[in-house]
């Protein structure tokens, strides 16, 4: 056993106790790392982590995330250290300043022991389009199955059993996807929760910072960390955070549960629905009112079509600044536009670039109406019906995907009920800015599966509650995936 | 809306300053069948023009103005040393005019 096999909460122990030192826990996290073959990681930060942890002497009891390391997804700016995107365009970029998680975690003196791998500028769901190739699922010893993305590498480093936790970045599910595949607590708080300053913009109006733990217990402390406003970043809110710590506790009975019919019907395995249904007979023991609820079919099959409108056209004004000249490896030509156009000819991927030309066709002067404002107007009737629903619940409940981790080469009918509604209900977080969190549900053929617990804006405390009640249940605390790395 | 051509998928792409291969664009012409037939759902949606757009999911509410707090700015050569080109503590682009 390693320390970094337990909790956030029983390291900080430890190092309390001084059964283990700083030092020591980032000198096995970074043998880990470096033995791990999921491909997680951007680049390994073995000087700057081991002279952090060397400085780290009397521990402090009041600070859980003292001495902790933990390693963040590569779109997060970190002073003096590369950060890419994922991206080729951003092959050698070295930001001048720390993202605000990251400088927060600094000043708590967690220790940065690496920056993970992503898909491509974050902009997608299968942690393969990234620079670096395929992130792999460390559940999967034979390589095929993905772990999802975007947060791919953070998702596999948690996973693993390298760090207690990581950060990444959720626009569509990009954390609480990877978590459903991986046995993580996956959580996307609320839009303006935590400071998005030094995160790579993807899409404003969807992006949230996120991270993973393997306890709902270690996802308060983390969110007590994170959250508070932040004179850098205007869309951060003012609202003061909750006492996590402390509502984590709160019991869930009275509490209202919505089910949502539409989701658990669309097609699921069947060993996914059947955990998901005992669980919800025992929160109903536990004294938590649940109901069905209805949801306008056609607005939940129009989630992916609007998430892919909108993402991709706000997506193409913010890498307007990937220009090759001000960063990212150097080029010319006879003119700035031909200078920029080579750079992005080279940097930026296939997929990527499929991905930009779907934002601005939406954007055409002529398809603006028809697409991107009505995809607008459609998130507008999507978030209007959850808010109907919040009214008179305090929580909605669903399994967070189909199944467990898909293959590489599987192929979804991308116009199937399982891929518009079971594949892509978590964006309905992201239109409403609502606090979402993944968390193990099961297990099936050795591969974990999930469910996620989403509730009112600025509400995470129950939220967090509802996923420690879930974690009682199903005894799916603090799993790591077997391998040559921890075993 | 435009129907799809390989002719429009250039336009969009030049306009974004990059290119793509021919056999690029024949798979994005091929996606974007799928892809259309996805955004048809959005347009039978029956009361969707009924609804003004949301750009974003709350007001964050950030209604005053931050006191001004001094900063010493970054050196000129960190803030030069991601760039390609400099040339007397400035960013060097192709020539532009003359």
């Amino acid at each position: 056993m390693s320390y970094l096999d337990l909790t956030i909460k029983e390291i900080h122990e430890a190092l309390v106790a001084k059964k283990v030192t700083p030092l020591e826990l980032v000198k096995q996290a970074l043998e880990r790392a470096k033995a791990n073959t999921d491909n997680a990681f951007e680049i390994i930060l073995d000087q700057e982590a081991l002279a952090h942890a060397s400085a780290l002497v009397e521990p402090e009891i009041d600070n859980l995330l003292w001495g902790i390391p933990y390693v963040a997804k590569d779109n997060f700016s970190t002073k003096d250290i590369p950060t890419t995107g994922g991206s080729n365009i951003l092959n050698g970029y070295v930001p001048l300043f720390d993202a605000t998680v990251i400088n927060l975690l600094k000043q708590k003196n967690a220790i940065l022991i690496g920056k993970t791998t992503l898909d491509e500028l974050a902009m997608g769901g299968t942690g393969k389009s990234g620079h670096k190739g395929k992130t792999f699922n460390p559940y999967d010893k034979t390589k095929q199955r993905m772990i999802g993305g975007s947060s791919s590498g953070s998702a596999a480093a948690v996973s693993a059993g390298i760090v207690p936790f990581s950060l990444g970045s959720d626009t569509g599910d990009s954390v609480r996807k990877p978590a459903s595949y991986a046995g993580l607590v996956g959580v996307k708080p609320t839009w303006g929760r935590i400071s998005r300053y030094g995160l790579f913009p993807f899409a404003p109006s969807l992006d949230h910072v996120g991270f993973f733990t393997r306890s709902a217990y270690d996802a308060a402390i983390v969110l007590a960390s994170l959250a508070q406003s932040d004179p850098n970043d205007a869309t951060c809110s003012q609202t003061a955070p909750e006492n996590y710590m402390q509502s984590i506790g709160q019991s869930l009975a009275g509490k209202r549960i919505a089910i949502i019919e539409e989701i658990v019907k669309s097609k699921h395995r069947p060993e996914v629905i059947k955990a998901f249904d005992a669980l919800v007979e025992q929160l109903k023991n536990d004294g938590a009112i649940v109901t069905i609820v209805k949801f306008r079919r056609d607005l939940l099959e129009a989630i992916f079509p609007i998430y892919i409108t909108i993402s991709c056209a706000e997506a193409t004004s913010n890498a307007a600044n990937l220009d090759g000249i001000k960063f990212g490896p150097p080029t010319w030509g006879a003119t700035y536009e031909d200078a920029m156009r080579q750079a992005r000819t080279a940097g930026f991927s296939e997929l990527i670039k499929r991905r930009f030309v779907i934002g601005s066709y939406a954007l055409l002067r002529e398809n603006q109406d028809v697409l991107f404002l009505r995809a607008q107007k459609g998130r507008r009737l999507i978030v209007e019906q959850l808010n109907n629903i919040y009214q008179d619940h305090d929580l909605i409940l669903a399994p967070s995907a189909p199944s467990i981790a898909p293959k590489f080469e599987d192929k979804t009918d991308q116009l199937s009920d399982e891929y518009l509604i079971a594949d892509n209900h978590l964006v309905l977080g992201n239109f409403g800015g609502f606090p979402g969190i993944t968390l193990p549900l099961g297990m099936l053929n050795d591969m974990p599966f999930g469910i996620h617990v989403m509730g009112r804006p600025f509400e995470e405390g129950l939220v967090l509650a509802a996923a420690q009640s879930i974690e009682k249940h199903t005894g799916l605390r603090n799993i790591i995936a077997p391998g040559e790395v921890n075993s | 809306m435009k129907t799809i051509s390989k002719d429009i998928l250039k336009k969009a792409a030049s306009k974004l300053l990059f290119d793509m291969t021919e056999a690029q664009y024949t798979l994005l012409e091929d996606e974007f069948g799928t892809l259309l037939s996805q955004m048809d759902l959005i347009g039978k949606i029956p009361d969707i023009d009924s609804v003004a757009p949301m750009t974003f999911p709350f007001d964050t509410g950030t209604a005053f103005m931050r006191d001004d707090i001094p900063e010493t700015p970054s050196p000129v050569t960190d803030i030069l040393r991601n760039a390609g080109h400099v040339e007397d503590d400035q960013i060097k682009l192709p020539k532009v005019v003359g």
